[in-house]
Order: C-alpha cells, then sequence, then structure tokens
C-alpha cells in the first residue's frame, strides 16, 4: 500500500466530486436542510409525558404520598405493581421504558432525617429518559416545598444516561449525524456497480492503484466530509435552535471515534451491497432495501421511543440503531462509559465489514 | 529471442464450454507494430486483456516483457493500456485524470506534452462527460503513455468513431510507432491494420488462421486481381476475343487477372489495335477482400 497513490486519489476524487453538484447537495446542503426543518418545528417541544410503572417497596403514608403527587399531576400514566415481582425481568419482558422503584428503605431513611431515594430505570431512549427524569424531579421538590423542607428530602436516583435539557433538537442533532454516515453508504451502494459496469475500476486497475487504497481513499475523503458537515450541523443546532449538547473534549473524541466507526462500518456495507448489484435495477432494489429501513426505523428522524413495540423490536436489528444510541449518550448526557461497550463492538464489526469488503471486492472481470 | 517484447504459446482461455482463445501462438518483436485481426468474438480481446493481466488464462504459456502478467504487479508500471470502451470519472477532466495516472505511475512526464501529441490540449479542463467519444479516445491514448511505456495494448482504439476522429487517433499511433514503441493493437478494421501494422494474424473462433506483413497475406491468399478500363463495346470485344473475362459496369469494364502480369499484355493489346479507351486502373485486391473471403463478412453489430 502507497500513500502517494491514496493520496493521487484522493485529489481526483475530491476535485471530481466537488464538480458534481448533486453529491455536494447531498453531503452537505440536506442534512442541513433537514436540521433547519427538524429544528425550526421542535426546537421549542419537548416530550409528552409516558407511562410509569411503579413499584413501592416500602409502603408508608410519606411512599404512598410520593405515588399520589405523581399520579395527581396528570404528568404519568402511573401503573402499579406488586412487590413480590422481579422489576428488572418486569422491564425486559414488557419493555417498560420507564420504571420507579421506591426500595425498601425509604421510609426508615426518611423518618430517621435522612434523604429517601427513589430510582429511575428501564429507559431503553436517553432522551425521553431524559424528560422523564426532569418532570420526576419537578414533582419530588414540590413535594418538599409543600413539606416545608429547607433542603431536598426527596432524591431522584437514576440507573440511566440522564440529559440536563430533554429538548427534541437534542435528539435530532446526533440523528442527523447518523443521516450523514448512512449517506457513506449510500455513495457506496451505487457507486461500487456503477464504476463497474462503466469500466472505471478497470481503468483505475491501470492506474497502478489497488483495491485496499481505492477504499482508503474514500473513506478519508468521507470522513474529512463528514466531520465537515457534522461540525455545521452541532453549529446549527445550538446556536440556531438552543440545543445542549455536552461538548468537552472527551466527548468530541468519543464521537469522533463513533462517526469514524461508523464510517469503516457503514461504508464497508455499501461496498458488499454493492458487489450484488449488477444492473441499475438491481442497484436501485439493493439500495433502498438496505439504506429505508435504517434511515426510518433507527431513530434518525423520529425518537423510537414514540414508535409502535415492534418498531422498537426491528430496530434492534439495525446497526444503525446502536450509532445513533451511542452518540446520543455521548453527546446529549456526556455518558461515555456505558457506551463503551457498543463502541467496542462498533470497531470490531467496522474492521470485520472492511475486511471482508477488501477480499470480496475485486478489479478483475468476472 | 532478445527482441521479443511479447510472447504467447498455446493459449488457450475456457468458459464453461466455450474456448474463446483456442491454442493460439504469437510473437511481438521490439519496435513492432503487431495486430490482431479479426470480426466480432474472436477472441481479440480477451487475448489482450490476459497479456494486460486483467483476466486469468486457461493454459499456454505467455511472457510480457519477460514476466507472467498474471503473476507481476509490477508490469501495470511497464505497458500502456488502452481498454475497449475506454471510460473514467464522469467530472474528472483530462488534466486531472493525467496528472492522477503521473502520480500512481510514479512518473515524471510533462503533462502538456502528452495532451500535445494526442491534440487534446484546448480539451484538457473539459469534464470527461463532456468530451466527445474522439476525445474520449485520445484521453485513453494520452492515459497509456503517461508512464512511457515499453509496450502498448490498443484494444479497438478507433472503434466507433466517425471517419476524422478515426484518421486523427492513427496519426498519433504513427506517431508512436515512429518514436519506437511496440504496439499490440487490435482492431476489425482492415484498413487501420493494413495502415498501421508490420504484422498481421487473423483471428477466428478463438484461432489465428494466418499471420504475416499484410501484403504477404494478400499475396498468399489473393485470387481475383481487375483491369479496370473506361470504353466502349468495341474495347470490351477485343479483350473478350484475348480469352479474358469481362463484366461490364456501366462506362466501365472489368476484366478479371488471373496473373497480374495480364495487365500489360491487355493494355498493350488494346494499343496494337488502336482501340478507343479514356482511362485504365489496376485494382488489386486488399487485405479486406482477402479477411472477408477468409472469414466470412465482418457483422458490425455482433457482440463482443
Amino acid at each position: 500500500m502507497r500513500p502517494s497513490r491514496i493520496k493521487a486519489y484522493f485529489i481526483l476524487h475530491a476535485k471530481s466530486y466537488f464538480r458534481s453538484r448533486s453529491a455536494v447537495f447531498f453531503q452537505i446542503a440536506f442534512p442541513i436542510i433537514l436540521i433547519l426543518l427538524f429544528g425550526a418545528i421542535f426546537s421549542g417541544s419537548s416530550y409528552s409525558p409516558s407511562a410509569l410503572v411503579i413499584q413501592n417497596e416500602s409502603p408508608s403514608a410519606a411512599s404512598w404520598g410520593v405515588v399520589t403527587a405523581i399520579n395527581d399531576s396528570g404528568l404519568f400514566k402511573v401503573q402499579l405493581i406488586k412487590q413480590d415481582v422481579n422489576l428488572s425481568q418486569y422491564i425486559n419482558s414488557n419493555s417498560v421504558q420507564a420504571a420507579l422503584l421506591i426500595p425498601s428503605n425509604f421510609t426508615a431513611n426518611l423518618y430517621s432525617g435522612g434523604h429517601g431515594f427513589v430510582i429511575l430505570e428501564g429507559h431503553t431512549n436517553p432522551t425521553v429518559a431524559s424528560a422523564d427524569y426532569q418532570t420526576l424531579n419537578g414533582i419530588l421538590t414540590q413535594i418538599n416545598f409543600r413539606e416545608g423542607n429547607t433542603t431536598q428530602k426527596l432524591v431522584l436516583s437514576s440507573q440511566l444516561a440522564i440529559g440536563n435539557s430533554g429538548k427534541t433538537i437534542d435528539y435530532y442533532v446526533p440523528g442527523l449525524i447518523g443521516f450523514t454516515v448512512l449517506s457513506t453508504m449510500f455513495n457506496m451502494v451505487y457507486t461500487v456497480p456503477n464504476y463497474r459496469r462503466e469500466r472505471v475500476f478497470r481503468q483505475l486497475s491501470f492506474s497502478g492503484l489497488t483495491k485496499s487504497e481505492w477504499i482508503i481513499a474514500n473513506m478519508i475523503f468521507s470522513f474529512i466530509m463528514l466531520v465537515i458537515s457534522d461540525v455545521i450541523l452541532v453549529s446549527l443546532g445550538i446556536y440556531v435552535f438552543g440545543a445542549s449538547l455536552v461538548l468537552t473534549a472527551a466527548t468530541i473524541l468519543f464521537s469522533g471515534l463513533i462517526i469514524f466507526g461508523g464510517l469503516i462500518f457503514f461504508t464497508s456495507v455499501g461496498i458488499l451491497a454493492g458487489l450484488v448489484s449488477d444492473n441499475e435495477e438491481t442497484v436501485s432494489v439493493v439500495g433502498n432495501l438496505v439504506m429505508f429501513p435504517m434511515m426510518f426505523l433507527s431513530g434518525v428522524f423520529f425518537p423510537l421511543s414514540f414508535a409502535p413495540h415492534y418498531v422498537v423490536t426491528i430496530s434492534k436489528f439495525l446497526p444503525l440503531t446502536y450509532f445513533i444510541n451511542s452518540l446520543i449518550s455521548v453527546m446529549d448526557y456526556g455518558n461515555i462509559s456505558s457506551v463503551a461497550l457498543q463502541i467496542l463492538w462498533l470497531m470490531i464489526g467496522s474492521v470485520v465489514l472492511f475486511g471482508a469488503a477488501v477480499y470480496l471486492f475485486s478489479w478483475k472481470q468476472k | 529471442m532478445g527482441d521479443t517484447v511479447i510472447s504467447v504459446s498455446n493459449l488457450v482461455k475456457s468458459y464453461s464450454d466455450l474456448r474463446a482463445v483456442d491454442g493460439i501462438s504469437f510473437s511481438i518483436n521490439r519496435g513492432e507494430v503487431f495486430s490482431l485481426l479479426g470480426p466480432n468474438g474472436a477472441g481479440k480481446t480477451t487475448t489482450v486483456e490476459i497479456l494486460e493481466g486483467v483476466r486469468n488464462r486457461t493454459s499456454g504459456e505467455i511472457s510480457v516483457l519477460g514476466e507472467d502478467p498474471e503473476r507481476s504487479r509490477s508490469l501495470i508500471f511497464k505497458v500502456g493500456i488502452l481498454p475497449q470502451d475506454f471510460s473514467f470519472i464522469y467530472n474528472s477532466t483530462p488534466k486531472e485524470a493525467l496528472e492522477y495516472y503521473r502520480d500512481t505511475l510514479g512518473a515524471s512526464t510533462d503533462i502538456r506534452e502528452i495532451l500535445d501529441i494526442v491534440d487534446l490540449a484546448d480539451k484538457s479542463s473539459t469534464p470527461f462527460q463532456k468530451l466527445s467519444g474522439g476525445q474520449k479516445q485520445k484521453l485513453g491514448l494520452a492515459l497509456s503513455l503517461v508512464n512511457d511505456p515499453e509496450i502498448l495494448f490498443l484494444d479497438e482504439p478507433t472503434s466507433g468513431l466517425d471517419p476524422r476522429a478515426r484518421r486523427n487517433i492513427w496519426t498519433v499511433i504513427k506517431t508512436l510507432k515512429e518514436r519506437g514503441k511496440s504496439i499490440l493493437l487490435t482492431t476489425h478494421y482492415l484498413e487501420e491494420a493494413e495502415l498501421l501494422a508490420d504484422r498481421v494474424a487473423i483471428m477466428n473462433k478463438g484461432k489465428i488462421i494466418d499471420s504475416g506483413a499484410p501484403m504477404e497475406i494478400v499475396e498468399r491468399h489473393h485470387e481475383n486481381d481487375k483491369l479496370v478500363i473506361r470504353g466502349d463495346g468495341e474495347v470490351e470485344s477485343i479483350v473478350r476475343a484475348g480469352g479474358f473475362q469481362v463484366q461490364r459496369d456501366g462506362a466501365y469494364i472489368k476484366v478479371s487477372l488471373k496473373n497480374i502480369k495480364d495487365a500489360t499484355e491487355i493494355i498493350n493489346y488494346l494499343y496494337e489495335r488502336k482501340a478507343k479507351f479514356d482511362d485504365f486502373t489496376l485494382k488489386r485486391e486488399s487485405l479486406e477482400d482477402v479477411f472477408i473471403r477468409m472469414v466470412g463478412e465482418i457483422e458490425e453489430d455482433e457482440a463482443e
């Protein structure tokens, strides 16, 4: 592998790319249009209250007072479950998005002058969790004031990645970054069969370029384009629509890592999908077959918490879901540790798929 | 053998039941223009692509500059290739394409000089998709020259071009020939092979059916030279009386010759008898006439 050849193709590709108005439009302008559109529609909104499962392990006047206050607020549809039910199993088997546990030591702690902890768990979507957290915290604060407590006696603890604003725009910024990464796959699904059919690959092979050099040059170019378009998206989200993103050196680094891993992953998938397309009709079928489920069922354009149960189930089989959820956790909540394993899997998947793409991709005529 | 740049021995390429190339052998000397001539589907392109390293052979021995193209990756840096149906990235300009080739092949070529050789300097900044068919072929030819190659593979370089564009490409190939390049040229244009090639090999159905200098092949296979005379019925009668086969074609009569020397005899005979004729032409068989007799009519639309 020769860096000089990668550089030469990179330059050729870049010049050709910027001459193509449609390519620039879809890479840069289209995501900007989307964020302007979604930002204008959703920038002031928060999520509607969701169903809340409550398990009270410490029955007392104080604990029931909390349950009643939550129920009376009208902000949650409260569903009580018995003490002997295993809450974690119940959450998993019923896909519960929000559950509040009032632990067995709640009353004793409160009456002994300490803090009464309640625990929120069970969410699959951190953005909705953030909204619920804010709402619940508000209710608990009101109870504190009502009881004349000078300090916050009732404390809400969470086992979730809890964000800081709960605005819808916070959700759309990582979602649209997911869209820009997905577009690199879209490029490959169309470029690979097109270049093969038009015999551009054959001509490139005569220039001494190898297939892995071609793939790497494309990935480097796509990564630079992604950084440009994603910086614009984040800037618009923050400065135009007031998105509250956690931007520290660590979250920026990890966001970049997730985007880079996603780029390799989805570009490789695009190459592999492009290899099975022989003509324009199959290119279109394969392209749409791969693209559209991920675009609409992975949470790019709407939160999965709003989606029916079966859509949530399908989304678990789509890699873009994990990519977007990882970005949401890091960018919206600064929660790196909870997605470390997902990032690791993303990297492993990227390496495996990249290897498969290089191995199966051939310059030679069949 | 020191001057042999390409050698092919018993080359076979099979696709299930089809033998696209069926045990052919030939060699090309340094500085020579060698043409594979044949109808579509004869196996020319398959042969060239095997020599370029684009396809793998089924059996046989091949050597290009002493290397096996199937195994040698370095060969691509020593040869120039203009493939059939040349195409490039649609939005790239000739200048960008040439600069890219120069950088990837590690050459130090002057891009402007190459653009001048192929007469494409005024289109150097035009995107590929806006070039005409002839200009695209010229770009393909230009790319094949970037690394100053020892051997050029030109596969149907003028296919589909109008006569003017075709002649422009011929001029470029003649220039390359004068510069001492070894060229393997495939074509189904007989005129092209006759004009440009030092030697030709006629291929049909995967086999070489004859090879040699174009004139040698004509000499070997010609049957029907003609003397064409513009004259009246009296001229026709005199020639017929001499025992020759005559065919009238408007104001002309065509006399079939068994021997080229008979032409002199007929003209002298007409002078002796004071026959009135205005003009005469000796029409020898061309490579095309011989080729058509050997392999049949070329069907332009036949798939390769």
